[in-house]
């Protein structure tokens, strides 16, 4: 899928913007803080009204405005579809999002925070691997969101001390091992595709051959009925009581992954940690396109810093074969088959043609 | 709210307080009352307090009522071996506005709700059983709603009344009839496929 058109109000640092990118590679190129990485958060907001960057989306107005709008053209093989979108401030210091929907519309977006993909701790890894199975399978976020809800009153029931706590959980067990164990099954099924696809997409970045291994790691082992987290939660009964917090399910997993063996978290070179972080999203766009039936647009934010030239060119050709791509870099990158955009001061500029993109400047 | 005369910023104090109601709503109300005749908003007044005066709870099944038994327990047509359980005395609105369900009803008033400290022993249930005691009832209806609330409840209930000699069913969860299988959220979808019955 790629968009046809995008047009921005009042939307981060840009006043309004209409921008026609390519339906290939498309090079956003131009100095710090004048607006690459917004205008891939506005595209990514088009195709699915989420942030990549911010779960406080009443940081996307510009400062003095009360509402950002994007609207734009989504177009796949089967036809295309114009969707709308709204960010409105609300009084309580929210915000709230509005607008069209586009069910089929997916994106694969890179940023430096992925690094914590590798890095960080283990909740990185889980909504990590939680939105790469909600490209997958569309209703896993929803069943995460009511994992979420059963396990914040399954916890309020642990912290009660009341006498009859106990039979109190019972009803709370249920759920939160039928809806527990739905999502392990997915995140299960998401972590094996990951690991074939990143055992073809890692060695092609690195341009060296390396065994990937990708792991599910859950306090349940190798279970995969309910009847066995049950236990498990019937084992830890008097232990969670004292402690007020649910200790096996989802919530506690984590991912591991290795290279030749070694756990990519003890590698020193901070290179090394992002082109695994890189070639982590690059491993999702096949399984999504296979899952979504069309390919995902891909969002790099500063994908290329900190790589040699050699891996910079093997990533170029990785991402040859996607449909559209969007690249931001502070320097100009030697790319063939790219449009080339300079963005600067909130405008995009398509290089040494002034009239593609018309953006008003943004005077703060 | 310093610059409203007293009665008009207590007026917008209490309707703020209505479920669903914000502070701009309650002066778009207010202001509204204020152009409106004085014998309407008399009307008003009436009601609100006819409604708390005059309804209580119907003591066999917790349904809103102005006369005790309701009219719902003390109708002989009804079948007295069904009983169905429901949340909220709407919810029992709506199962009668099926014109399908020919039982009797018990309302919970509530569902378990840890956020809100709402247990077992603040719902209707000891009197649940207490009906269900020596009563030739035949089987339990849960028609608690579908979120995880409504389901703890329900679960709740089922694993209670077990040892009973009593039929406890849930009611189905999928699709909406009249709607497209292409529009249904994943989750509503793979219940109603769970749920799915051999067509005969």
């Amino acid at each position: 899928m790629q968009i046809g058109w995008i047009q921005l109000v009042e939307f981060r640092n840009y006043r309004t913007l209409e921008f026609s990118p390519s339906s290939h590679l498309n090079l956003l190129t131009g100095p710090n803080a004048q607006g690459k990485t917004n205008l891939l958060e506005a595209l990514g907001f088009l195709l699915t009204g989420r942030s990549f960057r911010t779960s406080r989306l009443s940081e996307v107005p510009r400062w003095e405005a009360t509402s950002s709008s994007v609207a734009g053209e989504i177009c796949r093989a089967e036809g295309g579809r114009t969707v709308r979108r709204m960010i409105r401030k609300l009084d309580n210091g929210g915000a709230q999002a509005s607008g069209d929907t586009c069910e089929w519309a997916r994106v694969i977006a890179f940023g430096w925070q992925d690094l914590d993909i590798v890095t960080g701790a283990p909740g990185a890894r889980r909504n990590f691997i939680d939105g790469f199975a909600g490209r997958l399978y569309p209703g896993h976020l929803a069943t995460l969101l009511r994992y979420r809800q059963i396990l914040a009153r399954r916890n309020h029931v642990l912290q009660s001390r009341e006498l009859d706590a106990e039979a109190q959980l019972e009803p709370w067990d249920e759920q939160l091992v039928s809806v527990g164990m739905e999502l392990i099954g997915r995140r299960r099924k998401a972590a094996a595709m990951l690991q074939t696809e990143l055992g073809r997409v890692f060695p092609a970045l690195s341009g060296v051959r390396q065994k990937v291994e990708i792991r599910y790691r859950t306090a349940l082992a190798e279970a995969t009925e309910a009847a066995e987290m049950l236990a498990a939660l019937v084992r830890l009964r008097r232990v969670e009581l004292r402690r007020g917090v649910s200790l096996v399910g989802p919530h506690r997993d984590d991912l591991a992954i290795e290279l030749d063996g070694i756990d990519v978290r003890s590698f020193g070179s901070r290179g090394q940690q992002r082109l695994i972080a890189l070639a982590l999203r690059l491993a999702e766009v096949l399984p999504v396109t296979e899952a979504a039936g069309s390919t995902p647009v891909l969002l790099l934010d500063d994908a290329l810093s900190e790589l040699d030239a050699r891996v910079r060119q093997n990533v170029f050709r990785e991402i040859d074969g996607a449909e559209q791509v969007f690249l931001t870099s502070p320097e100009a990158l030697p790319a063939r088959r790219a449009a080339c955009w300079t963005v600067r001061a909130g405008a995009v500029l398509r290089e040494g043609d002034a009239d593609v993109a018309r953006g008003s400047v943004a005077q703060a | 709210m310093a610059y409203y005369p007293e009665p008009v910023a207590r007026l917008i104090d209490a309707l703020q307080r209505l479920p669903g109601i914000g502070p701009k709503t309650a002066q778009r109300l207010t202001f509204y009352m204020l152009k409106r005749p004085p014998d309407e908003v008399r009307e008003l007044g009436d009601a609100l307090l006819a409604v708390k005066e005059k309804i209580t709870y119907c003591r066999t099944c917790f349904n809103v009522t102005d006369e005790d038994p309701c009219r719902l327990c003390s109708d002989p047509r009804r079948d007295e071996h069904v009983i169905c359980v429901v949340e909220e005395p709407n919810d029992l609105l709506a199962m009668e506005r099926t014109g399908e369900y020919r039982g009797r009803y018990h309302v919970l008033l509530g569902a378990l709700s840890p956020l809100d400290g709402i247990g077992p022993d603040d719902l209707k249930i000891r009197e649940l059983l207490a009906r269900l005691e020596g009563r030739e009832t035949t089987e339990v209806i849960l028609a608690t709603n579908p979120n995880v609330e409504g389901e703890a409840t329900a679960l709740y209930l089922a694993k209670l009344l077990r040892p009973l000699a009593v039929r406890i069913t849930r009611i189905a969860r999928g699709l909406p009839v009249g709607g497209d299988l292409e529009y249904a959220d994943q989750v509503t979808l793979s219940k109603a496929l769970e749920g799915r019955r051999e067509i005969s």
